[in-house]
C-alpha cells in the first residue's frame, strides 16, 4: 500500500512538473506567434506605404512632365499613330484601322 | 471584563516565572565551579510545567481557534463563492487586457487599380506632462525634431495634465528618433494618414478626410461606411513583461474598409484637369469644370474643377476650392439646349431635317417681347437652325409645342432633378412646373434661359443623342456592364441630332475649334452673360461647350464650362470649345478608340529601308 502510494506520489509529482513546464512553453510559443503576426502586421502597413509611394512617383503629372521635359517626347496624334486591329475581330472593326 | 482576565493572567505567569529565573540565575552561577551541581536542576518538574491548566482556559483557546477558522472560512467562502467578482475584476486589471483592433481604411482606386487615395502609417507624438521627465537637451532635440518652437514644447510639458498631445502625424523616421531619444513621458500612438497621390487633379471627387480619417469631402464622405470598415477586439492576458500569453473570451476580427473603384480613369482626369486649368489660367478666368462621360456604360470617366485644392494638405483648403463646381453650381444652360427642341420636334412628327423656317428678319415678337439672333440668318433648315444656333428658329418650332410635352422631355433628361450620384450638396438645377409658364417663358426656355443646370446635368442630357435617344444612368463607381435607360427620343432622331451637332462644331458652325484630329465630334457652344441678382452682369460672362465623340459610333460626352473669361474672349467656341478637343483627343486615344475621320499620316516611312523599320518615325 504505501508503496503504491509513494509510486503515485512521484507520478503526481511528475505530472505536476511537466504541466508547468508545458504551459510554461504554450505561453512562450504563444507570445512568439503574437510578435510575428505584430511584425506581419507592420509589413502590411509598410507595403501599403510602398505602393502609394510608388504610385505618387508614377503619377500622370510626373510622367508627363519627365517624357517631356527629360526624354523630349511629343504626345501621340492619331496622325502619327499606326493602327492595326485584331484579326480575330470583325471586319467593321477593322475599317478604323487606318494609319 | 477581558482587561481584568488578562490583568490576572500576567500577574500569574510573572509570579511562576519569578522563582524560575532566580534557580535558573543560581544555576548559571554555580555552573562554573562544579559541572555536576548543573545537572541537579529539573526542567521536567519545573513548576510551570506541573501546573495544571484551568479547563476553563483550553476550552476559551480551542474556542478562539475555532471562531478564528470559521472566520477564515467565511471570508474564503465569500471571496471564491458569493462575491468572487471583485477579486476577479482586480486580477483581470492586473493581467487581463482588452484592446481594440483597428481596422484599416479602404483605398479609393481608379478604374485601372491606381490608387486615388491610401492610408500610410503617420505615427503621433504624445507627453504624459505628469510623469514626464525631459531634460533640456533633449527638449531641444525633440522640438527640432517635432518642429516645433522650444518655449511651446516647454509650456506643454509642463502643464499637470496626464495628456497632451506634442504633434500629430509624423513621418516613421521622425517618429524612430523620437522613440531613440527615450525622453520619459513621451510617447509615440500609432496612427495612419490618408495619402492622395492623384493630388489636385482628383481632389474634388476623392475628397478629403478628417485628421480621424473620417470623410468629410467627395467620394471619402460618400462611401464613409464602406472604406471604413469595423474594429473589433481582443482580450489577453499578459505575463509580467508585457507580452501576450493567452487569448481568453472571444476575439472579434477587425473588418479591414472595403477598397473603392471609381470609375474615373486617373489619366483622363489628370489630362482633363490639366487642360481645363490651362484654360481658365489662359483666359484669366474665375474657375473652370469639365466633366468626361462614357456613353456606353454611363461611368463618370473625369470629372474635374480648376481652382483645386491639395486634398492631403489641410493648409490649402478654403472655401472657394472646395466647392465641386460641376455639380454644385447651375447656370441657364443657353444654347445648349436647343438640340432638345429640334429632337421634339423631330420627335413628333412637327419638322424633318430638312424642314425649312424662315428666321428673317432675325427677330421675333411673343406677346410683346423680342427674341432676337445675334444676327438674321434668312431661311434655314432644322439643321441649320442648329448649326447657326438661331434663336427665332428655335423659338418658332418650340412654340408649336404643348408646355408640358417640353416639360416632360426636359425631366425626361434629367432636368430638375438631381443626378443620382453620392456626392455632397449636388445641385438639382431649376425646372419650372408646366402649368406656370407664360408664353415668353416658353420660348426663352426653349434657347436655354429660364431654367438651369449644373454641368454635370447637361453632360448626362447630352448621352440621349449618343446613346440612340436613352439616357444612361451615371455611375461613379465602375461598372461592367452597359447600362440602359429609358428611352426618350427614336434612334433615328437621335441620329439625325448628332449629325446636327457634327454640323455646329464643324465648318459655318459656331464651335470649329472643337475639331480633333482623327475623330469626328459634334456639340454645342453656349455663351451667357452671368447672372447677378436679379439682372444679368454686363461684362461677365460663362462659357461652355458639350460635345460628342466619335459622331459615327459614340464614346464620350465632354462638358467643359469657363466662368468669367476676362482676356478679351468669352465665346464658347473660343474659350471651352479648344478644351474640348484636346480632351476628346486625348480621352479616347486612352480608351483606346479608333480614328474615325482619315487623317494625314505624319509617319514618314523609309521607302529604301528593310519593310521592318516602316514604322518608324
Amino acid at each position: 500500500m504505501t508503496r503504491l502510494n509513494l509510486l503515485l506520489l512521484v507520478v503526481l509529482v511528475c505530472s505536476a512538473i511537466y504541466l508547468v513546464q508545458t504551459s510554461y512553453e504554450s505561453r512562450r510559443l504563444y507570445a512568439a506567434l503574437e510578435r510575428e503576426r505584430n511584425a506581419a502586421h507592420q509589413l502590411d502597413v509598410e507595403a501599403e506605404g510602398l505602393d502609394v509611394a510608388r504610385r505618387a512617383h508614377a503619377t500622370s503629372l510626373r510622367v508627363e512632365r519627365v517624357a517631356r521635359e527629360e526624354l523630349r517626347m511629343r504626345a501621340a496624334t492619331p496622325a502619327v499613330t499606326e493602327y492595326v486591329t485584331d484579326p480575330a475581330r470583325t471586319a467593321a472593326a477593322a475599317q478604323g484601322g487606318r494609319p | 471584563m477581558k482587561g481584568s482576565f488578562l490583568q490576572r493572567l500576567v500577574a500569574g505567569v510573572r509570579s511562576r516565572l519569578a522563582p524560575a529565573a532566580r534557580n535558573r540565575a543560581g544555576a548559571r552561577r554555580r555552573e562554573r565551579p562544579t559541572a555536576n551541581e548543573s545537572q541537579v536542576v529539573r526542567y521536567a518538574t519545573s513548576p510551570l510545567l506541573a501546573a495544571k491548566t484551568p479547563p476553563l482556559r483550553s476550552r476559551l483557546l480551542v474556542l478562539g481557534l475555532g471562531l478564528g477558522f470559521c472566520v477564515l472560512a467565511g471570508r474564503a467562502l465569500y471571496v471564491q463563492v458569493i462575491n468572487p467578482a471583485f477579486f476577479q475584476k482586480e486580477g483581470e486589471i492586473r493581467y487581463g487586457h482588452t484592446f481594440a483592433l483597428q481596422a484599416s481604411r479602404g483605398r479609393i482606386v481608379d478604374r485601372n487599380g491606381q490608387i486615388l487615395a491610401a492610408s500610410v502609417p503617420a505615427p503621433s507624438v504624445f507627453a504624459v506632462p505628469r510623469e514626464a521627465k525631459v531634460s533640456p537637451e533633449q527638449q531641444r532635440e525633440l522640438a527640432k525634431l517635432l518642429g516645433l518652437p522650444a518655449n511651446d514644447l516647454a509650456r506643454r510639458l509642463s502643464g499637470k495634465s496626464c495628456f497632451v498631445w506634442l504633434r500629430r502625424q509624423v513621418d516613421e523616421v521622425v517618429a524612430a528618433q523620437v522613440k531613440a531619444l527615450g525622453a520619459k513621458g513621451v510617447y509615440v500612438q500609432r496612427e495612419f494618414r490618408r495619402q492622395y497621390p492623384e493630388g489636385e487633379s482628383a481632389a474634388h471627387v476623392v475628397g478629403f478626410t478628417n485628421i480621424e480619417e473620417r470623410g468629410l469631402e467627395g467620394v471619402e464622405l460618400a462611401f464613409q461606411k464602406d472604406l471604413q470598415g469595423r474594429s473589433g477586439s481582443r482580450s489577453v492576458v499578459r505575463d509580467r513583461l508585457g507580452r501576450v500569453v493567452e487569448d481568453v473570451g472571444e476575439m472579434v476580427d477587425a473588418e479591414d474598409g472595403r477598397d473603392i473603384a471609381l470609375a474615373i480613369d486617373s489619366k483622363v482626369q489628370f489630362y482633363a484637369y490639366q487642360r481645363v486649368r490651362d484654360a481658365v489660367v489662359e483666359h484669366r478666368a474665375k474657375s473652370g469644370s469639365v466633366v468626361v462621360l462614357d456613353t456606353q456604360t454611363g461611368e463618370v470617366l473625369a470629372l474635374a474643377n480648376y481652382p483645386s485644392y491639395v486634398p492631403g494638405e489641410r493648409a490649402s483648403m478654403s472655401g472657394p476650392q472646395l466647392r465641386n463646381r460641376a455639380v454644385t453650381d447651375t447656370f441657364e444652360p443657353g444654347s445648349t439646349m436647343k438640340p432638345f427642341i429640334a429632337a421634339l420636334a423631330l420627335q413628333t412628327g412637327r419638322v424633318r431635317p430638312d424642314t425649312v423656317i424662315q428666321t428673317a428678319p432675325g427677330r421675333i415678337s411673343i406677346t410683346g417681347s423680342t427674341i432676337h439672333d445675334a444676327h438674321p440668318h434668312g431661311a434655314l433648315s432644322v439643321e441649320q437652325v442648329i448649326q447657326k444656333s438661331s434663336n427665332v428658329g428655335t423659338v418658332k418650332m418650340a412654340m408649336q409645342m404643348q408646355p408640358r410635352e417640353m416639360w416632360e422631355t426636359f425631366s425626361a433628361v434629367g432636368f430638375g432633378q438631381k443626378p443620382a450620384l453620392p456626392f455632397p450638396g449636388m445641385a438639382s438645377g431649376r425646372l419650372r412646373p408646366y402649368k406656370s409658364w407664360r408664353p415668353i417663358e416658353q420660348a426663352t426656355m426653349s434657347y436655354g434661359y429660364g431654367l438651369s443646370t449644373s454641368l454635370f446635368q447637361l453632360a448626362r442630357a447630352y448621352t440621349v443623342f449618343a446613346r440612340d435617344g436613352d439616357v444612361a444612368p451615371m455611375t461613379l463607381l465602375r461598372a461592367e456592364h452597359a447600362a440602359g435607360g429609358a428611352p426618350v427620343f427614336s434612334p433615328e432622331v437621335a441620329r439625325s441630332v448628332r449629325k446636327m451637332l457634327q454640323m455646329a462644331a464643324g465648318e459655318g458652325g459656331t464651335a470649329p475649334k472643337a475639331q480633333a484630329i482623327g475623330y469626328s465630334v459634334g456639340g454645342k457652344t453656349g455663351t451667357a452673360h452671368k447672372q447677378e441678382g436679379g439682372g444679368y452682369a454686363g461684362n461677365k460672362y460663362r462659357a461652355w461647350f458639350v460635345g460628342i465623340a466619335p459622331i459615327s459610333a459614340p464614346r464620350v460626352v465632354v462638358a467643359v464650362m469657363v466662368d468669367e473669361p476676362s482676356n478679351g474672349r468669352y465665346f464658347g467656341g473660343d474659350v471651352a470649345a479648344p478644351v474640348f478637343s484636346s480632351v476628346v483627343q486625348r480621352s479616347l486615344q486612352i480608351l483606346g478608340v479608333p480614328p474615325d475621320m482619315p487623317v494625314q499620316p505624319q509617319i514618314v516611312a523609309r521607302a529604301q529601308a528593310a519593310p521592318a523599320e516602316q514604322e518608324s518615325f
